[in-house]
């Protein structure tokens, strides 16, 4: 910076450049009220004694040739945790999401599918196949409820679809 | 660089089920999460479906992070992560329903007085009037920044100041090319102030 007609007032260094910036920021793009509040929310919807399930297949991020001949508007997700997990594809219908899943190994199971409109419940069928339509957009996660008391519940990682 | 909080006794305060250790990580890392969403031009029900996951995510892993010192690093890229899934996926349309809740409430600057303005009233609204229109020309000679710069410099913008080995996972940047790139963008956004406060200042 050699231009010697610049403003004395912005003669000013980097890290005081910066700082201005911040404020900025601060005053015209601070984080909205209701995320935060959504951010404190976020704890009450923990399950710490269900086992996570992590994602481990997005085929927006991993899409290979299998996934691209479905083509569509079709998103596949796949979760895992130790033998037991949850595919699930989601379609947009409209303003809201349908999804069809499997549980493997299959079994019926109750399935809750936790999202910001709340939790809807269906159940997965003795080949632990299951399906739920009116899910809001936004971030949703399943919980697998345990069907049998030496078993634990499973809930998948959080995705946002 | 980042102000005050150990991460390891909050994180294992939260893991354990402390509400109030939650709530100081929401307040402690909510602006660096915001400014990643930001950095990629991110808004309405698009920002919060990334803000939300986010947060909703790290609930879930809290017990299960496995190097608690890095809580901010982990935050930061999943914020990229989910950024980048959403901008693929295609925006939501938002109405503008939903968009009104998002709206930011200018700060009041004060009570006008309603006696004479004295000759100090008019210097300090003048002052006032400059200054306003500095940042003005400032915020727009950063929007009007491009890809790699504008990206960086609103995750540097974040309240608290992030550390640069988390700016570095926030954008998937080498940790030593921040320091070069940050001092060339704020040479491009002096360059771009610069201009502008020479158009206002030019008879039209």
């Amino acid at each position: 910076m050699t231009g010697g007609e610049g403003d004395m007032r912005d003669e000013i260094g980097d890290d005081e450049l910066e700082a201005q910036l911040r404020q900025l920021a601060a005053d015209r793009e601070a984080v909205p009220a209701e995320l935060l509040a959504a951010a404190v929310d976020a704890f009450t919807w923990r399950d710490p004694d269900a086992e996570l399930a992590a994602l481990v297949f997005d085929s927006l991020v991993d899409q290979d040739a299998t996934t691209l001949v479905r083509g569509g508007q079709e998103r596949l997700f796949s979760f895992r945790a130790g033998q037991r997990s949850v595919d699930l594809e989601v379609t947009v219908t409209g303003a809201w999401r349908t999804l069809i899943g499997q549980v493997t190994p299959s079994r019926s199971a109750e399935v809750s599918i936790r999202h910001r409109g709340g939790i809807v419940s269906t159940y997965a069928d003795e080949l632990g196949r299951f399906r739920a339509e009116h899910v809001a957009p936004g971030p949703v996660s399943l919980r697998l409820n345990a069907s049998e008391p030496t078993e634990t519940g499973l809930i998948t990682d959080w995705v946002s679809i | 660089m980042a102000a005050g909080i150990d991460p390891r006794r909050v994180v294992s305060a939260a893991a354990g089920g402390d509400e109030t250790a939650w709530r100081t990580l929401v307040g402690e890392y909510s602006g660096l999460v915001w400014s990643v969403i930001r950095a990629f031009r991110l808004d309405g029900a698009d920002a919060a479906d990334v803000f939300q996951t986010t947060w909703l995510r790290l609930a879930e892993h809290i017990s299960r992070i496995k190097d608690p010192d890095r809580v901010v690093a982990w935050l930061a890229t999943v914020a990229r992560r989910e950024c980048l899934q959403n901008i693929k996926v295609g925006r939501r349309t938002v109405s503008t329903g939903d968009m009104s809740t998002f709206e930011v409430v200018p700060p009041v600057r004060g009570l006008v007085a309603d006696e004479d303005p004295t000759a100090e009233a008019i210097l300090a609204a003048e002052q006032e009037r400059q200054d306003a229109a500095r940042s003005a020309a400032l915020w727009d000679a950063f929007e009007a920044l491009s890809g790699r710069c504008r990206e960086l410099l609103r995750v540097l913008m974040a309240s608290p100041p992030p550390s640069y080995a988390d700016v570095a996972a926030a954008l998937d940047m080498p940790v030593g090319s921040i320091g070069p790139t940050r001092a060339r963008c704020l040479g491009r956004l002096r360059a771009g102030l610069a201009e502008r406060i020479r158009g206002d200042l030019a008879p039209s």
